[in-house]
């Protein structure tokens, strides 16, 4: 799990420096987005308030603030999604499907529950929202669809 | 003695339960978790009045199930020391006999009725009488709650009739 990640934004991200000449094998062959948007209406309220945490405080430690816990109001870490947390919302989503949750693309006869993950992150329709905790203690939701996805 | 009490419950949702359906399925699982419970600290917990926040869910690691913390308003019964209840008759001993007063047990000792009550046992069923009650089983009675043994998921209660208007109740 990515619970020691540490959202360090410094330099992380002047795009230019990717190889996007390389393409995982797994998310190649999706080319059939258009043909999902009218499920995602239907299927977008289902379950948002699903939240993987990140670098979250121990049970009982209080938020800094003293305020009551909600998201910070200006997001400052990074709008591309990690690869730890690339790894966890995969490796999340997956068990999820292996323990029969509703799936939210056409699996098309996949049967492997990593790759229909994968298959729902390249959809964009994980339905899972990102909760990065800063050193303070305080935090911001990301969603994973608008979480930038670079592999 | 009945409250209305804002309380807070923790539901471990399984991930096949992820769907349109959710929100009811938490709801559902919330009135068959709570209802009918008991708690040292809350009393029992009657029925459920309003659910105000079923709140996010969080996932858990390693397991992929989601954790919901409800909140929800419901109608609690606790009892108090000096408080009048009446209850029904369910067993008499030689020690005393025990009346429910809705889920809660009140014991009733044979040294806390009236002086002139004598424990029966060659009636059928075994009874309590005095010269003008008779306490067996099903018998209505009212009494006074003196003590309550709280333990973390069941009260119990002990009671008197040895005071006036206290005892049976009769219908007519």
């Amino acid at each position: 799990m990515s619970d020691d990640e540490r959202m360090d934004t410094g330099g992380d991200f002047e795009g230019g420096d990717y190889e996007n000449d390389y393409l995982d094998p797994d998310t190649l062959n999706y080319e059939n987005e258009d043909g999902e948007n009218e499920e995602e209406g239907a299927n977008n309220e289902i379950d948002e308030t699903m939240i993987v945490e990140s670098n979250a405080p121990q049970e009982g430690e209080r938020q800094r603030t003293g305020k009551a816990a909600k998201p910070n109001e200006v997001r400052v870490t990074t709008p591309y999604m990690t690869k730890y947390e690339r790894a966890r919302v995969l490796g999340t989503r997956a068990l999820q499907i292996s323990m029969n949750a509703p799936v939210l693309v056409p699996v098309e006869g996949e049967t492997d529950p990593l790759e229909i993950a994968l298959k729902e992150l390249a959809a964009k329709k994980v339905p899972l929202v990102i909760r990065r905790y800063l050193p303070d203690n305080s935090f911001e939701d990301w969603k994973v669809e608008e979480l930038i996805i670079q592999e | 003695m009945f409250f209305l009490r804002e309380l807070t419950h923790t539901i471990l949702l399984h991930p096949s339960y992820f769907g349109a359906q959710l929100e009811d399925y938490l709801r559902q699982k919330l009135y068959e978790d709570v209802e009918g419970t008991c708690s040292g600290k809350h009393g029992y917990i009657i029925s459920v009045i309003t659910i105000s926040d079923i709140g996010e869910g969080k996932i858990q690691p390693s397991t992929g199930q989601a954790k919901f913390k409800t909140t929800y308003t419901a109608i609690v019964m606790k009892p108090f020391k000096g408080e009048v209840v009446d209850g029904k008759v369910v067993n008499v001993n030689k020690m005393g006999f025990f009346a429910m007063v809705g889920p809660l047990q009140v014991f009733v000792s044979c040294h806390l009725t009236h002086g002139d009550m004598q424990y029966d046992p060659n009636a059928s069923p075994p009874c309590y009488r005095s010269n003008d009650e008779v306490i067996q089983k099903d018998t209505k009675v009212r009494m006074q709650i003196v003590g309550c043994r709280v333990e973390a998921n069941d009260i119990f209660a002990i009671g008197t009739i040895k005071k006036d208007f206290l005892g049976q109740i009769r219908e007519d």
